[in-house]
């Protein structure tokens, strides 16, 4: 009795630790690191109604999203409200951790935050691969007043193929 | 609400989100001829000639990548396309690589200022006042009636296909704030509705940069421009040719008009 009882506990837990892959429209690549980090995980994409309404988005580009979405092998797509959309495939595959691409977008910084905190969901993030590498001093160091100023320093670099020289 | 994610072909597919997405095909029911994905996406990157791009890139045949679309939703990354200009172009690809890292830039900003990418950076250099520029877009811009050739045809385009050359992008803008004094923000929500790489990062920073509120100064052209980068396949058959095209002067007749109350030289 005790054993089963255990048993059917790890099941569980095993179960609920399992990942779930969001795919955003920062990042339709099928080849995404996120995907890659979990090729056996359910993974699913939201088409936001209060975006599309918002930024009134014409069918061609819903179309566009449409096409990267189907070579995206066993997506899953939704439309509606993306917490709650996402809430909701959660509980269908039975997870309860989200990975997803990072973004700058703030609307994507607060649906996480409300995933973790009212969703109950842990949520990881992680970054596409950077344009040119940068150490977390040189990334502070960055001035964005301008263009220029942001480019010069880097110019070199980023004209490199190698880009192990020092900065 | 799940979506059906099996199609038999394209035109099954358009169907289907055209009866879906019925407030989206209201505003328009065009569809792009660039296909989304990976496999179009790598077809078009095979096609770039990264060491021909900055002699030719402000004309609008000029050979330009038409990969924005694929950036902007990461089919392909900043990081591949670099690596795969400098491999194909060596040191001529540096204006290529550079027009990348504006998108970077962009992104890098949007990161810091957030919602406030919808306000104006700085003031303006116009001499304009905020509230000298007017809210919405006027019908005529939106539904290419304005009886200039060139800005139609922008419009049409724009509607049409989800694309527009980066140099009609901004004359198209210049003539939006400038000419017609409407608020840039209104002709960046026009933008994102239809261009399939529409991103407020690069398309409000942009508009912004146009306007002079990302700038040190307002971005504007003359005919003479415009003629020289599009053969003058508008001005050909434009009734304003040769009475009341509103782009034809000199640069300082042009800022004189536009600007006439920014006390400092521009151009």
């Amino acid at each position: 009795m005790m054993n089963c009882r255990r048993g059917c506990f790890r099941a569980l837990t095993k179960r609920m630790n399992d990942v779930l892959v969001w795919i955003h429209g920062d990042d339709l690549n099928p080849q995404s690191r996120v995907l890659q980090a979990h090729p056996q995980a359910p993974r699913v994409f939201v088409f936001d109604d209060a975006v599309s309404e918002h930024y009134q988005l014409s069918l061609k580009r819903i179309a566009f999203l449409y096409e990267c979405l189907l070579e995206i092998p066993r997506i899953e797509i939704r439309r509606g409200d993306v917490f709650a959309e996402l809430v909701a495939a959660a509980q269908e595959h039975q997870c309860n951790r989200i990975v997803t691409t990072e973004s700058v977008a703030p609307r994507f910084a607060r649906l996480c935050a409300k995933l973790r905190r009212e969703g109950r969901l842990a949520v990881e993030t992680i970054p596409t691969e950077p344009f040119i590498e940068l150490s977390a001093q040189e990334n502070a160091r960055l001035d964005l007043k301008r263009f220029s100023r942001f480019w010069n320093p880097l110019k070199a670099r980023a004209l490199s193929l190698n880009q192990s020289f020092d900065w | 609400m799940k979506l059906k994610t099996e199609f038999g072909d394209r035109e099954e597919l358009l169907t289907y989100l055209r009866a879906t997405f019925t407030a989206a095909a209201a505003r328009s029911s065009d569809v792009a001829e660039l296909r989304g994905g990976r496999k179009a996406a790598e077809a078009v990157l095979q096609q770039i000639q990264p060491q021909r791009y900055a002699a030719t890139r402000n004309h609008l045949r000029g050979t330009v990548s038409r990969l924005s679309a694929y950036l902007r939703h990461g089919v392909l990354t900043l990081a591949e396309v670099r690596r795969f200009a400098l491999q194909r172009g060596g040191k001529q690809a540096e204006k290529f690589v550079t027009e990348l890292a504006w998108r970077e830039y962009w992104q890098r900003v949007y990161a810091k200022i957030g919602r406030d990418i919808w306000k104006d950076r700085e003031s303006g250099k116009t001499g304009w006042r905020p509230a000298d520029y007017t809210d919405g877009l006027p019908e005529d811009i939106a539904q290419a009636a304005t009886g200039l050739r060139c800005m139609d045809s922008f419009a049409t385009e724009l509607r049409q296909t989800g694309y527009l050359h980066n140099h009609a992008r901004m004359w198209l803008a210049a003539y939006v704030v400038h000419w017609r004094r409407i608020r840039w923000q209104a002709g960046a929500r026009w933008f994102l509705t239809h261009l399939l790489d529409g991103d407020p990062a690069s398309n409000n920073l942009s508009w912004q940069w146009v306007a002079s509120t990302f700038s040190v100064k307002p971005y504007y052209f003359n005919r003479d421009n415009l003629e020289q980068f599009t053969d003058g396949v508008y001005c050909r058959t434009c009734q304003h040719y040769r009475n009341g095209c509103p782009f034809d002067g000199s640069y300082d007749e042009l800022q004189a008009r536009l600007f006439p109350r920014a006390n400092q030289a521009y151009e």
